[in-house]
């Protein structure tokens, strides 16, 4: 007996090195895997901050003006009518070539002009409205520069590379390098990014419209998805009796959560615009697509959270005389609630970065005023982004990264929300 | 006289549903006819009384034609293996036995005169009435005051605060805990030790006043003084209340009561007094049961 | 030991084994108690001093044995917590037990007398009246170990249904010691010392009688101790 027993401890003993080699080599390999995980994350976000970032300073150049009534082409004495038609561009224009006289050609002036951008003139205009006393004096004032010229003061562009590869010339660097060394440049913080909205050029363009609209849109969601969902796993899983005809559904629940999202765009597109005539790009419309396709997310993870509630406690509640309804709604729900408040948000932050869906509904649209209802038309975050990255114009890659940026501070903060509602549910 | 197929069925998880539901089925093999209750399993002024009842877990004959009475303020236990039926007919007593859907009661059960089966009685009211504690202690996850508060309040039986605390005080003292827990009230219920929990869950059971409490293994997950406290506590209750405790332990069985029935299979084997049961049982698998031989 | 109430059917084999235990130390006391009892009469009808001396001085063996059984039976109570058969059993044997060591008693009282009566002469005459009596008891108490052993209630029925039978042999060994008395004068002292033997022997009897009633509470789970004779027959017969 005891020969067997040291025979045994050697033989384990034997073993035992190549156990703990296997779990050290599965731990190492663990981490490795968090480790590149990791790795791509931070490559993800160094990207996206990394182009992002510039986009939220915006790049001013000082112009001497000369606002008198002459160069403005209009009467001394003007009231707003007449001022908010004055010839501002033309202002901005005859400084530009006061500033730098030697430029002569045709092609030469186009580009000087392009050192500012199209939206300085309506600035100007904007200024001079609110102070009509500036009329007949000269200014020096900070007008925005094109985003051209912007992207080379910010220092993204090289001027040693062969001129025809780049959008900014020569000659506009010439003229830029002087302005700078003048000090006549400044970069301040891009106000407008959140303020504007869309536009074709991306020095004005801005993110407003998309914001309410993914608010608008995903507050509908909410209301829909949320009582609709969570009624509906109650009901499933506390009073369904158990049949084939609830096996059905609950098979047809798990596949609609797999169905892609276009083609939840294209049944809103069918059903809400063509046959009940919902506005196009509406948030309402979209909001009701988003519900239908979170609809199943919320519904699983709810009726988890419910089966996840312990049986003891209905059996407490029914064994004290309490109606099935009033254990459910009194011990089984807030005990579930955790649970389904983090699917659901889950769900929300899928419909948040949802895009197909919206394309097919019309959310595309570009749209310039913020919606101030549901059923204006607006857009949202991930269409944005969508919309900018398929521009053309260099000033729109940095704005795509950074309404990403927005986007995941967004889900960031409705993750936050989530930890917060269950910690607070669960101190109950 | 009807079972509960036209009830509103609730899913429960498998863990609520009794092991006689589960598992082999034992009861294939035995013999549904011609046995008789061996001692005296009725009473001439019963709380409660069951008569030739019956009960399915589908295809699975569960209990098997069980007459038994219970008397007013008596403790009456029951005893036997697991998956005698012993707990599936404690849960036939205040119809717990609706939330399985597969489960099908048959027979007559009778509390205080009135069937309790019949399609008129509300199984609310028969709960408040026949109150139950559970094996393990499932109190609210919410304040101790709350836990007791509950019953009383969707029954709507205190009318202001004041009256509430009176309850929620009276039930807590009943129940032994006042002094442990007065001080702590709006501490969350399921901070309490094992022990306290239980009897936390019996200061609920109480709140509401029933006439019977059916206590299905009160104490088989607590340590023994915790056990002690809990038996200690069932000897007190039965000068008001009528009490039916299913348990595992024979000694718990021969300490709290003053009947005990032997259940075997689905069948009541036998029925006495609990001195009489524990010192010279009538019957061969009661004998076999008690002193721990071979089935 | 095979038998009627499955004594060897525990689940738990060390409960078996301690319940064996003990039966089979019951019945060693009851033989070394019987063993006594023939000594003790063989030494007081044939005046063996020897004999008489030997019995006078062997009773603390019996007991030893009580207080060892007692213990036994006390382990058992507190650590399996017998209930039905097995409560009975282990009650039944520490009752006997009570029953076997005043038998050992009656046993060292009677060598004790023995050794006296060896010694005088004038005893050699009458000595052996209580023969019969003590042939009597004797087969009771032989009678009651057996039904235990066999835990046969029937057997004990028949065996306690002789203890008026030793009462009554009793009543003609004192009418006869008297006459002697009456006789012999001079003889009176060793007649009376015959005569405590007689009714040490008619005591045996009854305690004999007692173990025979251990034996059906045993059984049968009902206590027989204060009814008739006749009560028990039909009860159990």
């Amino acid at each position: 007996m005891s020969n067997e027993t040291y025979k045994n401890t050697a033989l384990i003993q034997a073993s035992l090195k190549k156990r703990y080699a296997r779990e050290k080599r599965f731990q190492w390999m663990g981490r490795f895997a968090v480790f590149l995980g990791f790795l791509f994350l931070f490559i993800l976000l160094f990207d996206i901050v990394g182009k992002g970032l510039p986009a939220f300073t915006q790049q001013y150049l000082l112009i001497d003006l000369d606002l008198s009534a002459d160069a403005l082409d209009v009467a001394p004495d003007a009231d707003a009518e007449a001022l908010s038609r004055a010839n501002y561009a033309g202002v901005i224009k005859s400084s530009l070539r006061d500033m730098f006289p030697e430029v002569k050609s045709r092609s030469d002036k186009r580009m000087l002009y392009r050192l500012v951008s199209v939206g300085a003139e309506y600035e100007l205009r904007d200024r001079v409205m609110a102070d009509p006393a500036l009329v007949g004096t000269r200014q020096s004032l900070w007008l925005l520069a094109h985003s051209e010229a912007a992207s080379y003061l910010k220092g993204q562009v090289d001027p040693n590379s062969p001129e025809a590869e780049r959008r900014v010339k020569d000659a506009q660097i010439t003229w830029l390098d002087q302005l700078h060394a003048d000090e006549r440049t400044k970069s301040g913080f891009n106000t407008q990014f959140f303020t504007a909205g869309d536009s074709r050029e991306p020095e004005l363009a801005g993110i407003r419209v998309a914001l309410y609209g993914s608010f608008l849109t995903l507050a509908v969601t909410f209301l829909l998805a949320f009582p609709i969902g969570v009624c509906a796993a109650v009901y499933l899983e506390e009073f369904a009796p158990t049949n084939r005809l609830t096996d059905l559904i609950e098979i047809n629940i798990n596949n609609l959560a797999a169905v892609p999202s276009i083609v939840f765009g294209l049944l809103g597109l069918a059903v809400f615009i063509n046959f009940f005539e919902f506005p196009r790009s509406a948030p309402l419309v979209g909001g009701i697509v988003l519900a239908l396709m979170t609809l199943p997310t919320i519904i699983i993870t709810s009726r988890a959270a419910i089966q996840s509630v312990s049986p003891s406690i209905r059996e407490a509640a029914l064994g004290v005389g309490a109606s099935k309804l009033q254990a459910v709604f009194h011990h089984v729900l807030p005990v579930a609630m955790p649970g389904i408040l983090t699917g659901s948000i889950i769900g929300m932050a899928q419909a948040l970065g949802e895009t197909a869906p919206l394309l097919m509904i019309g959310m595309v649209a570009f749209i310039m005023d913020a919606p101030a209802g549901v059923t204006d038309p607006a857009t949202v975050l991930p269409v944005q982004v969508f919309l900018w990255a398929d521009s053309p114009e260099r000033g729109f890659t940095e704005k795509t990264s950074a309404a990403i940026m927005v986007l995941m501070g967004f889900l960031i903060m409705m993750n936050a929300l989530a930890i917060y509602l269950r910690k607070r549910f669960e101190l109950k | 006289m009807q079972g509960n197929d036209d009830m509103n069925q609730m899913k429960t998880a498998d863990a609520a549903v009794p092991e006689e539901a589960r598992g082999l089925d034992i009861h294939a093999h035995a013999d549904v006819s011609n046995y008789e209750t061996t001692g005296d399993p009725l009473l001439d002024n019963p709380k409660m009384s069951a008569r030739n009842v019956n009960v399915y877990y589908g295809e699975k004959h569960a209990i098997m034609d069980v007459s038994l009475d219970i008397g007013g303020n008596e403790v009456i236990a029951m005893i036997g293996p697991s998956g005698c039926g012993k707990s599936t007919f404690l849960r036939c007593l205040n119809r717990m036995n609706d939330t399985i859907p597969i489960c099908r009661v048959k027979g007559d059960i009778q509390l205080d005169g009135e069937d309790i089966y019949h399609s008129r009685q509300d199984t609310v009211l028969l709960r408040a009435r026949v109150g139950m504690v559970f094996q393990k202690p499932n109190p609210f996850p919410k304040s101790i005051y709350e836990n007791v508060a509950y019953g009383p309040r969707i029954h709507g039986l205190a009318h202001n605060k004041i009256e509430m605390d009176e309850i929620v005080e009276n039930s807590l003292r009943r129940a032994s805990l006042w002094e442990e827990v007065k001080d702590v009230l709006d501490k969350p219920g399921t901070g309490l030790s094992g022990g306290q929990q239980q009897r936390l869950c019996i200061a609920r059971a109480i709140a509401v006043s029933p006439e019977v409490i059916l206590m299905d293994e009160p104490c088989s997950a607590l340590d023994p003084i915790a056990t002690a406290r809990i038996e200690e506590l069932i000897d007190e209750l039965k000068e008001r209340f009528t009490i039916a405790i299913v348990t595992h332990s024979m000694q718990q069985a021969a300490r709290v009561s003053q009947r005990t029935a032997y259940f075997h299979l689905g069948k009541l084997i036998e029925v006495g007094q609990t001195k009489q049961i524990f010192t010279n049982p009538q019957h061969e698998l009661t004998e076999n049961y008690i002193t721990g031989r071979f089935g | 030991m095979a038998d009627s109430l499955n004594l060897d059917q525990h689940t738990s084999h060390r409960f078996n084994e301690e319940l064996e235990d003990v039966r089979a130390r019951l019945l060693e006391m009851g033989g070394l108690v019987e063993e006594q009892c023939r000594k003790a009469l063989k030494a007081l009808t044939k005046g063996n001093l020897e004999l008489a001396i030997e019995v006078a001085n062997s009773d603390y063996r019996i007991n030893e044995m009580e207080v060892e059984i007692n213990a036994r039976c006390m382990d058992i109570l507190a650590l399996r917590q017998p209930a039905a058969t097995d409560l009975r059993v282990v009650v039944a044997i520490i009752r006997m037990t009570a029953d076997l060591e005043r038998i050992g008693d009656e046993a060292e009282k009677i060598g004790r007398f023995a050794q006296t009566l060896a010694e005088r002469r004038d005893a050699g005459a009458f000595r052996g009246d209580p023969k019969h009596l003590g042939k009597l008891a004797i087969a009771v108490l032989r009678g009651a170990l057996d039904a235990f052993a066999r835990l046969d209630v029937s057997a004990a029925i028949e065996t306690a249904a002789q203890d008026p039978e030793i009462d009554q042999e009793f009543e003609s060994v004192t009418r006869l010691l008297i006459s002697h008395m009456m006789e012999q004068p001079a003889a009176v002292k060793s007649l009376l010392r015959v005569n405590w033997c007689a009714r040490a022997l008619e005591r045996i009897g009854d305690h004999a009688v007692n173990l025979c009633e251990e034996v059906i509470f045993l059984v049968k789970g009902s206590d027989v101790r204060h009814l008739s004779l006749k009560e028990v027959q039909d009860r159990f017969l």
